[in-house]
């Protein structure tokens, strides 16, 4: 029985669905539509566009709380709502559960096409260009109202002007960012 | 599909091959707990479900598209290549008719409009938070869903981004209340269609967006001929 | 006409791409250069450019979630 579930899928690897579909890389434009597709079937639903940061903050206030501290006298966690987010938990959060979602997205995409390989960290340079991008993306999303996704794509989608400041902004910082790759972190 | 090569060059690599193990079993191990996931989840909420399941869709289609804004930003610079800058281009225009033709349904038929949440404040800190972001993102490699898409596909670096995204957050919430005060409460907040008319808004932003894809496509073209001169 | 091997294990986008551009500066025309890459951005956009600056390009699968691109500097 484990014999023929195994050879199941190993011919599995050469049928052509699987290949087109599951094993090669969707092009660009594809990936570029389907994108489109779900972002307006969030809007509809939701009636919100799609965001990804506002969590990390929510995650943050709750691990910062773990360990003792307090947000509650900050302006941004200060409103009912905000109150009420980190109250509820995160069961009830939705957000939290779609940014779950796109990792294990992500990781299906990986393991279906047999691609998943863990990628340890290579050099101390590789630490420093994580540590400090990520502190540069939480920070600087908190002050534009989000991240690519939040402040860029719903941002421009929903023809707010500051969608387009947003990208503007974002490029010369990607200038600047490359600028320091090369310089620094290769 | 186009990964395997258009010529084959003369020889192949020595290296030794390993047995592959085959992960696709693996794949759909990992499809059938989402959907578990999801039923257990939809016991609790059922808006909490459909997060995590769009969640999933989007974290499948960008991996298997390779899908990543900062490249969208950084390649032209460092590269020239604008080919997933003009796939963020396409994705930007289809989503503005989608979006505006909701807007415009629940608008004329004097509704609320939803996703307003999205039209925020201009002000110096909308430039610098964005302008600080998009170094963030070069240097981590890869912004706020494509290093949730690398977490899931076993980056440890993009792990350990993902940890200080998260503290840069929390830092980032501790100072709002600073630039709420300073620089967001004098900001601007311009609805495209307030200024423009919805039908104008709509036309103007794909009108735009069609001149960056035209830019883009020749850009990409004249920095490759000075490449090969 | 030598064969080059480039080792980008590990490394994160765009390394492997400006890497490779680089080396293939050095590299003489009949020069094979194999990049080694386990990052799937580079994995798409190294060929991409490659074919687009006109070399023989090809893409070999080796183990779960590394690839070899296989570059023939012929101009």
């Amino acid at each position: 029985m484990e014999k023929d579930k195994v050879k199941f899928f190993d011919r599995m690897k050469s049928n052509e669905y699987y290949v087109r579909w599951l094993k090669n890389p969707f092009t660009y434009v594809t990936a570029a539509v389907l994108l489109a597709l779900f972002q307006i079937v969030t809007l509809a639903v939701t009636k919100n566009a799609w965001g990804v940061s506002g969590a990390f903050a929510v995650w943050g206030a709750w691990l910062y709380q773990g360990i003792g501290g307090n947000v509650d006298k900050w302006y941004y966690f200060a409103s009912d709502s905000a109150q009420a987010t980190l109250n509820n938990g995160i069961l009830n959060h939705p957000d939290s559960w779609r940014n779950f979602g796109i990792i294990f997205g992500a990781l299906a995409a990986t393991l279906l096409a047999s691609g998943f390989k863990f990628k340890k960290i290579k050099s101390i340079k590789q630490v420093f260009a994580a540590t400090i991008g990520g502190l540069l993306m939480g920070y600087g999303a908190r002050l534009a109202f989000g991240c690519n996704i939040g402040a860029l794509f719903g941002g421009i989608a929903s023809l707010s002007l500051s969608g387009w400041i947003f990208g503007i902004g974002m490029f010369f910082g990607a200038v600047v960012g490359s600028k320091l790759l090369v310089k620094y972190f290769m | 599909m186009g990964e395997q090569n258009t010529s084959t060059p003369s020889r192949r690599s020595a290296a030794p091959r390993k047995k592959k193990k085959n992960q696709i079993p693996l794949g759909f191990l990992t499809v059938g707990i989402i959907i578990v996931i999801a039923i257990l989840l939809n016991t609790v909420s059922s808006t909490v479900s459909f997060y995590w399941l769009t969640g999933s869709i989007f974290g499948f289609i960008l991996q298997k598209g390779r899908f990543c804004f900062t490249a969208s930003m950084r390649d032209p610079y460092l590269t020239g290549s604008t080919s997933v800058t003009r796939a963020v281009i396409i994705t930007f225009a289809i989503t503005t008719i989608g979006f505006s033709a909701i807007k415009y349904g629940y608008a004329s038929s004097g509704q609320s409009i939803p996703g307003m949440s999205s039209v925020v404040p201009i002000s110096l800190a909308t430039v610098i938070g964005a302008f600080l972001f998009g170094i963030g993102m070069v240097i981590a490699g890869g912004c706020a869903s494509g290093t949730l898409m690398r977490v899931g596909e076993g980056f440890a670096m993009n792990a350990l981004a993902f940890f200080f995204f998260i503290v840069g957050s929390l830092w980032g919430a501790h100072d709002f209340g600073f630039w709420k005060e300073k620089f967001i409460s004098n900001g601007v907040t311009v609805f495209l269609p307030d200024v423009f008319g919805w039908i104008g808004a709509v036309v103007l932003q794909l009108l735009v967006l069609l001149t960056l894809y035209i830019v883009a496509e020749k850009y990409e073209k004249k920095r490759n001929s000075s490449h090969n001169l | 006409m030598k064969e080059v091997m480039l080792d980008c294990f590990g490394e994160a986008c765009p390394v492997p791409l400006i890497k490779t551009q680089n080396k293939l500066k050095e590299l003489e025309i009949g020069d094979v250069l194999i990049v080694q890459i386990d990052h799937s951005c580079a994995m798409k956009n190294v060929p991409e450019w490659a074919r687009t600056e006109g070399y023989n390009v090809e893409v070999e699968e080796v183990d779960d979630g590394e690839w070899e691109v296989i570059i023939e500097k012929n101009k």
